[in-house]
């Protein structure tokens, strides 16, 4: 009886489950965990997060510090910047800062990957939204227009960086996608880009983070300048300065204090005409400025900001292009001669005395680089050389203009990471000075120097207002002398006068290497003007580097991408 | 009276003549001695069993039994473990005296194949089997390291690490990941054998051709290790209660470590360099480095850092630094500099100890068995905090629940602790990480361990780059640092055997594991680069497997043929589980008791969960066997994996393969002297799924903190959710599929003196499975889908040979080698896939994967020497860089000028030969057992060197005694290193060359062991059946021309391994082994 049971059990056992086991095919259907499928980011909400997505990658997020909005490697190759530090530190950036950048540097595909990460983003929001049938026409529009802003953004960053890149849209299957030839000729397609979101985009929004109608038309105008079409640049800035506002309501205008641009709890003012937006408590450094970690003087401790590492250092021929005679910049290019050099503490100990420079300087110049002696920010007086990794390697001074404020430790950076400095300001896409100087080069090229004048001297008149002094309330804590342009002889004079200020205003914003490219000022800058100066004193760094024209234009197209996509071409000279 | 007991009598002699007939009738008292045939000396506690019966007795102490109630057509069984068992008829004997033969590889020996047991006898498949001793043998803290040239054709490679995972490839490397062997243990399959104690296993059996492991059909190709537990055995039976220690330590070869240069040498290599510089830009010298002085003699001062001050010559204001170290003691340092040099290896690594203990509990009764083991094994690494600890239990058991059936359980709880433990894949990742002794390196010989105040000291002396101080974080960082796991693994079980020769058996198995972990960093400001906040982790996680199995097995015997057929039915879900772990900083104390997630700074907590895959299976196997002559298998098993989508989620894995004993025939009869040989063959297919995402299938989006968050409102905290597209879907990806061929033979020669097993081979893989790298233009953060692009084969030569014998009656040897020859192959990647890359380091890319080539081949430049003269960089092809001093490259396609079209293949770290050899002598009570292993044929991309053999790269920071052999004009292209100096170009630090690629070849002396055994007989009156003590060292000494620190360099990626960035080196270990039974 007993026995009985237990051979009955186990047969019913054994049936069970063969019968379990082998009649369900839902047994072998596993659903992934932790995602979601296509299908599901066709409701509204799944639209506006995919477009989020889109604009996530602004930052260049998870793709190493060259695909950072502040486009550092364009300030390394534009002599605003070195990558400072010391020799040995991050040595994948030595060779692009002595213009010898090779195909297979990785550098060069981090910042190529993150461009296309956020084209795959934006062209998947755009798809997506034409698909769904879960909103308005309006919304629609709405989404499809951001997406086709963000996408002509980075193309804008592509072509300004590679020159040569495949345009596809959302239409594009991704079969197709890697048999897309690349090329040069793609600002036509960004223009269109531009245009629809101007033409489609509203002109605020609740949030104050997404771009408008007006951020899109002055790209428009700004992605016109480099195309060389300036009548068409001039008409649509004309409208941007006249009408623009912010996102969040705000009428176009230049913050009243040059410092203040850089300021997070001052983020979306005025001058913000698009600016990539930073936070801080959202469970990654990757959504504040974790591009800048490192771009902090070195060895500060406490009494600094971030403690680390030194890199990001502004570079000699900077600084002296800050000094002024008579209120102007040395326009004859005499700024890295004779006394017009900036006196510097370059290898003097920080403990021994150092006499400030005392001769006539663009107040930008001490809310844009730290130098000794000089306030930085509410820290201290920038110390010299303690607070410089190797000023033989890479100078004496320290970046300044996307530094946080002591006040602001933890409450405007991010905590969570294994340096303090995770700032949290936006960084600026296209600020209302950058729009003022633009239209004044269209005004140049297109029309009339008188209102080109009119708009470099708004510029200038706001720095005038921008003095640093000293903690003591003693007054200025150098010679500041800044004053408006009053006429310019010839076209030529206006556009030296219209480049300086670029670079004076811009500095450290990862404009200067696509400005002297496309104004055909590279070789000469750089190789008559950067190099020979700054390499007297940084040897190792840039002894016997030189500049190749036809080549170090355009940074290559990465190695990596040319093998497994036949489709593309190598640019010229590598 | 009288006649009252008169009749008595005659009725207790009656009732005693009849009770005594009735015994005759039946059986009568058998007696004798068992002992060993090697000795003479009796065996106490072996088991004399009536053959069919659960009828027995064991030996006493001096091996004496008495069985009663034999019957002459009985037959006895002889058995004793370690010893081959006998059989003897009892006909009319009342003595029998038995002296069992030692168990060396006999034609009997038990084959553990997972779902059945077959013997070397009939077997006609490539299976190895590793001896439970040899398992010992080696203090490590996984088993697995013990098949490290044990067995033919399996390839290991591990590191130093106690408790890591190491690289086990059984024939070869078949895919481009998940080349990992299935591991079953006792019927239930699993990924790792880390939990399991070496003194709990009883039978280690390697499949590694088709013919015996396609039976797990898609989880076969790489092969399969069955680990069996002990058991016990039926039979009534004392008690035998076991104990095996070890106790000893592992010395970290200090005079081993590279060679770094002196504080002088470095310093003076400094200013050498800053010559050299100025010498390629065409510049002043400019001594300029912050410590050793303004002149062309390098000097070094007396304090490398005086409190923000470095380079100190003469003395420094005492009162104003103490001052200052009272108000701000976290970031005041006063660092002399150390001028006899700090050795950094030297003060990370100790003299590591390690204890093992088990106890072991065997017996049975008529109608049970049973086994328990204590275990515990505590092990210290030799880096300093480094420790793996395992204490487990396991309880095996099976009960006959009346004649026909039987419940049966295997059990291991199991706890391991492993604190300080580098590399991903469980340490066996972490031959390519820049690990604390790569730090080690790269701290300058100048800088102290302490600073004057006693804080740790490091680079915040200027002028040393940015290496942390490896002493102060492995203190720190990792002395609070805990992770540890509970699990159960095994199984229950029943049979039945409804029918003669029928047994139906369901198993039902599985693991649960869960995990736990937190750490602890300490706020350190004496770094270049510092550590500026205190910051905790902690975590969990938890993952459940189960596999549920039913097979029928039928054997019969007709006339001189025997069929057993097994057919079965398998379903599994290889684990599914979730995690959680989170991180913050800053608490307001860093106290162990107050510390907790809840208390820090910016906690950020993420968690994650996964289903696993779920298998449904079907599979049959048939052996045929005629005579005991030809022998002939066929298997067949079909399976189904959730891994795939609908259309290719089955497979199909069959099998054949036939033996024929030829010594057997009539016409081998002459040939005396070979005593037995088996030529087999066999043909198969196999599958591989392990390199598959289980989301392969799908195209997926999702959320991540660091990917796809924005704060779109423009808020200053938080962020809004965002999606992208987090994987790309391969709907149409399938098995990989394995046809392999077989062909060997099983010889032994002279009676066993010489035995030989050779095996020829073949493994074809189609349809690798790869994660091809798409595009950057698709969208790099979308996982590329895994699909089947190629073709690889392995083929190779596994041979055995095993000699034993007497040199002198007292003097017995036993000498086995084995040795296998590897060849691997891409043969083809799919159209438009020419190849593909490896990761890279600091740079450098140094692997390539590219069909007509070895997996994970090495690629670069091929370095033919140094650029000597102007003259020379002027008549080589342009080259960018070039200069004198530095690396000239061959330009191999010939175009004039040095393009990335120049690099070439330059290595392989795939060895052509691995073995082993074991030499074994006793004499008396004595023995000795020797063993080593050796890999030959395989390159290593001594990455270390990197850091280490330019000035460039980390400039300051420790450099090694290479420099001394840097290209000057007098050593030209004897020179071992490019000219020293800071340039960083592809001519120097900047490409992937030949330069790093050296001969990985080595010869390992693994274990040399020296025992003493007690007499049995003095062994018994302590009360002892067994005592035997032994000295033992293991990895005395290293043949390798390889300069790195240890050549055994591993990886946890197959098409990324062979990579020394800072591997942890096996070193030397001597150990005290105890083994006594009671």
């Amino acid at each position: 009886m007993k026995k009985n049971n237990i051979k009955k059990g186990v047969l019913t056992v054994l049936a069970v489950t063969m019968l379990t086991f082998s009649c369900k095919d839902s047994f072998l259907e596993v659903l992934p965990t932790g995602s979601l499928g296509e299908a599901q980011l066709l409701s509204p909400s799944g639209l506006e997060g995919t477009l989020i997505g889109a604009y996530s990658m602004l930052n260049g997020k998870g793709f190493g510090r060259n695909a950072g909005p502040n486009n550092w490697m364009g300030d390394v190759l534009g002599g605003i910047s070195n990558k400072g530090t010391d020799a040995g530190d991050y040595t994948a950036m030595n060779p692009i800062q002595r213009y010898e950048g090779d195909p297979t540097s990785g550098e060069f595909n981090a910042m190529w990957s993150s461009k296309f990460e956020g084209i795959s983003r934006a062209n998947a929001a755009i798809r997506l939204a034409k698909q769904s049938e879960q909103i308005s026409e309006g919304t629609r529009t709405r989404i499809v227009a951001e997406a086709r802003v963000l996408r002509g953004h980075f193309y804008f960053d592509l072509k300004r960086m590679f020159n040569s890149a495949p345009y596809f849209d959302e239409t594009v299957v991704d079969a197709d996608i890697p048999e897309i030839p690349n090329s040069p000729d793609i600002l036509g397609s960004i223009e269109a880009d531009f245009k629809f979101g101007m033409d489609n985009l509203s002109e605020t929004s609740p949030d104050a983070g997404r771009v408008n109608k007006w951020a899109a038309a002055a790209y428009l105008g700004k992605a016109y300048v480099f195309d060389g079409k300036y009548a068409e640049a001039k008409a649509i800035f004309d409208q941007v300065i006249a009408n623009g506002q912010t996102t969040n309501g705000k009428k176009y205008d230049l913050v009243p204090n040059f410092g203040q641009i850089f300021n997070a709890e001052n983020d979306n003012h005025e001058e913000a005409v698009w600016a990539v937006q930073s936070s801080n408590n959202t469970g990654s450094v990757n959504n504040a400025n974790w591009f800048d970690d490192l771009n902090y003087p070195y060895n500060t401790g406490m009494n600094g900001p971030g403690n680390c590492c030194g890199f990001n250092q502004p570079t000699f021929t900077l600084v002296n292009q800050f000094r002024t005679k008579d209120g102007l910049p040395l326009l004859d290019g005499s700024f890295n001669s004779g006394d017009n050099v900036v006196v510097n503490d370059y290898q003097v100990e920080a403990s021994s005395a150092f006499t400030e420079d005392t001769g006539e300087l663009d107040p930008r110049l001490d809310h844009t680089v730290g130098r000794r002696g000089i306030p930085y920010l509410d820290w201290q007086e920038h110390p010299g050389k303690a607070w410089i990794r190797d000023q033989t390697y890479a100078g004496p001074y320290s970046p300044k203009k996307f530094v946080y404020y002591k006040t602001q430790e933890n409450t405007f950076t991010d905590g969570s990471s294994w340096t303090r400095g995770y700032a949290t300001m936006n960084v600026p896409i296209i600020r209302f000075a950058d729009v003022l100087l633009l239209a004044a080069e269209a005004e140049i090229q297109a029309g009339s120097m008188d209102n080109a004048m009119a708009l470099i001297n708004r510029v200038r008149t706001r720095a005038a207002n921008s003095i640093i002094n000293e903690y003591d309330g003693s007054g200025p804590a150098a010679n500041y002398k800044i004053t408006n342009y009053t006429s310019f002889d010839s076209k030529d004079d206006a556009m030296k006068a219209l480049k300086f200020e670029r670079l004076l205003e811009l500095a450290q914003e990862g404009h200067r290497f696509s400005d002297l490219v496309r104004w055909g000022d590279a070789a000469t800058f750089i190789n008559g003007v950067y190099l020979p100066f700054d390499s007297q004193f940084l040897v190792t760094k840039l002894g016997g580097a030189n500049f190749t024209t036809g080549k170090n234009e355009y940074v290559p197209i990465p190695q990596s991408q040319l093998d497994i996509q036949p489709a593309l071409t190598q640019n010229p000279g590598y | 009276m009288k006649l009252k007991l008169y009749l008595r009598s005659l009725l207790f002699t009656f009732l005693a003549a009849a009770i005594s007939s009735v015994g005759f009738a039946q059986g009568k008292s058998v007696s004798g001695t068992v002992s060993g045939a090697d000795d003479d000396l009796g065996i106490p506690g072996a088991s004399v069993v009536v053959k069919g019966t659960t009828k027995g007795v064991i030996t006493d102490v001096d091996g004496n039994f008495t069985i009663q109630s034999a019957g002459t057509s009985d037959v006895l069984v002889f058995s004793f473990v370690g010893y081959s068992e006998q059989e003897v008829i009892v006909g009319n004997q009342s003595v029998i005296n038995v002296a069992l033969a030692t168990d060396a590889a006999s034609l009997d020996e038990i084959i553990v194949t997972g779902y059945s047991v077959t013997n070397r006898k009939e077997s006609t498949a490539a299976v190895s089997i590793v001896k439970a001793k040899d398992l010992q043998a080696v203090p490590s803290g996984n088993i697995e390291q013990q098949l490290a040239g044990r067995v033919a054709g399996v390839t290991v490679i591990t590191n130093g690490q106690p408790g890591t995972n190491s690289t086990i490839r059984v024939r070869g490397f078949g895919a481009f990941g998940g080349n990992q062997p299935l591991i079953i243990v006792d019927g239930v399959p699993t990924n790792t054998s880390n939990f399991l104690s070496p003194d709990d296993i009883e039978t280690t059996t390697v499949l590694k051709d088709a013919a015996a492991a396609s039976i797990y059909g898609a989880r076969a190709a790489n092969g399969v290790i069955v680990y069996t537990t002990k058991k016990g055995r039926k039979g009534k039976r004392a008690l035998e209660v076991s104990y095996n220690g070890m106790f000893g330590f592992t010395d970290p070869n200090v005079n081993g470590a590279p060679e770094m240069l002196t504080p002088q040498e470095q310093a003076d290599y400094t200013h050498i360099a800053y010559e050299n510089n100025a010498a390629a830009n065409g510049t002043p010298v400019q001594y300029t480095h912050p410590q050793y002085g303004p002149n062309q003699q390098a000097t070094l001062p007396d304090y490398l850092h005086a409190n923000g001050v470095n380079g100190v010559r003469g003395s420094v204001d005492m009162a104003a630094i103490q001052a200052a170290y009272d108000a701000n003691p976290d970031n005041t340092f006063l660092i002399k500099p150390n001028l006899a040099g700090t050795n950094w290896y030297d003060e990370i690594t100790r003299m590591a100890s390690i204890n093992r203990h088990n106890l072991g509990f065997s017996g049975g009764t008529e109608n049970s068995r049973y086994y328990v083991g204590l275990n515990i094994q505590d092990q210290n690494g030799i880096i300093v905090n480094n420790s793996f600890k395992r204490y487990n239990v396991r309880v095996n058991s099976e009960t006959d629940l009346g004649k026909r059936f039987r419940f049966g359980e295997n059990m291991q709880f199991t706890y391991a602790a492993i604190q300080g433990q580098q590399g991903g894949s469980n340490g066996q990742g972490s031959a390519d990480d820049e690990s604390q002794l790569l730090q080690a390196y790269r701290m300058p010989t100048v800088i102290p361990v302490y600073d004057e105040f006693g804080s740790f000291a490091s680079t915040k002396a200027a002028g040393f780059n940015n290496p942390r101080s490896p002493v102060r974080s492995l203190t720190n960082d990792v002395q609070n640092d805990q992770g540890y796991a509970f699990s159960g693994f095994g199984n229950v079980y029943l049979e039945v055997d409804p029918i003669k020769n029928l047994t139906l058996r369901t198993s039902l198995g599985g693991g649960i594991s869960n995990n736990y972990y937190y750490g602890y960093n300490y706020k350190y400001l004496g770094d270049s680069e510092p550590q500026a906040s205190n910051s905790f982790n902690e975590g969990a996680g938890f993952n459940v497997q189960w596999v549920l199995t039913n097979t029928a097995s039928y054997k019969v015997n007709f006339g001189q043929n025997k069929l057993k057929v097994l057919l079965g039915q398998e379903a599994l879900n290889d684990g599914r589980g979730r995690n959680i772990g989170g991180s913050g900083i800053n608490p307001f104390t860093m106290d162990l008791d107050y510390v907790n997630l809840t208390l820090v700074q910016s906690p950020v907590v993420n968690s994650s969960l996964y289903s696993g895959v779920n298998f449904s299976s079907y599979f049959g196997k048939a052996d045929y066997n005629l005579k005991d002559k030809y022998f002939v298998t066929a298997l067949l098993r079909r399976d189904g994996a959730s891994r795939f989508g609908a259309n290719n989620r089955f497979g199909v894995f069959p099998a054949f393969s036939a033996g024929w004993r030829v010594s057997d025939e009539e016409f081998m009869k002459d040939l005396s002297f070979i005593t037995d040989l088996k030529i087999r063959g066999g043909w198969g297919i196999m599958g591989n799924s392990n390199n598959v995402n289980p989301a392969n299938q799908y195209s997926l989006y999702a959320q991540s903190p660091g990917r796809s968050l924005y704060p779109i409102a423009g808020q200053a905290s938080g962020a809004n959710a965002g999606y992208y597209k987090s994987r790309i879907g391969n709907p149409n990806a399938k098995w990989e599929t394995s046809e392999t061929s077989n062909i060997g033979f099983d010889a032994t020669f002279a009676s066993g003196r010489l035995e030989a097993v050779l095996d020829v081979w073949r493994k074809d893989t189609r349809d690798l499975l790869y994660q091809v790298p798409l595009a950057a233009v698709l969208g790099p953060n979308a996982s590329a889908p895994s699909v089947n692009v190629g073709k690889m084969r392995n083929q190779g030569i596994d041979i055995q040979i095993i000699n034993r014998g007497n040199l002198t009656s007292k003097i017995k040897y036993n000498l086995t080698v084995n040795g296998s020859f590897l060849q691997n192959e891409i043969v083809e990647l799919a159209p438009g896939i020419p190849f593909f890359n490896g990761g890279g380091y600091r740079g450098i890319n140094p692997v390539r994967n590219q069909p007509e080539q070895a997996i994970s081949s090495f690629f670069g430049y091929k370095m033919i020497g140094y650029f000597n003269s102007q003259g020379e960089v002027d008549a080589h092809p342009a080259q960018q860089g070039a200069a004198i001093g530095r690396f000239k490259y061959e330009d191999v396609n010939g175009d004039g000028e040095i393009t990335p079209d120049d690099r070439t293949f330059i290595g392989s770290p795939v060895p052509k030969f691995t073995g082993g050899l074991n030499f074994g002598i006793e004499f008396g009570n004595w023995d000795v057992n020797s063993y080593f292993n050796t890999f030959l044929g395989n390159d290593i991309w001594n990455q270390s060197k990197w850091f280490t053999d330019f000035h460039g790269t980390f400039e300051g920071a420790g450099k090694g005694v290479r420099a001394k052999e840097s290209w000057t004009p007098a050593l030209g292209n004897n020179a071992l290193a490019p000219i020293w100096e800071s340039a960083a170009n592809i001519s120097t630090s900047g490409a992937e060359n030949s330069w790093y690629v050296e001969d990985g070849s080595y010869l390992r002396m693994q274990n040399l062991s020296v025992g003493y055994s007690l007499d049995n007989r003095l062994a018994s009156k302590l009360g002892l059946s067994k005592a035997r003590i032994a000295v033992s060292g293991n990895n005395l000494f290293t043949l390798t021309g390889y300069s790195g620190l240890d050549p055994g360099v591993g990886g946890d990626v197959d098409t990324n391994f062979g990579i020394d960035v800072g591997n942890f080196p096996v070193t030397r270990s001597f150990n005290v082994v105890l083994n006594l039974g009671f």
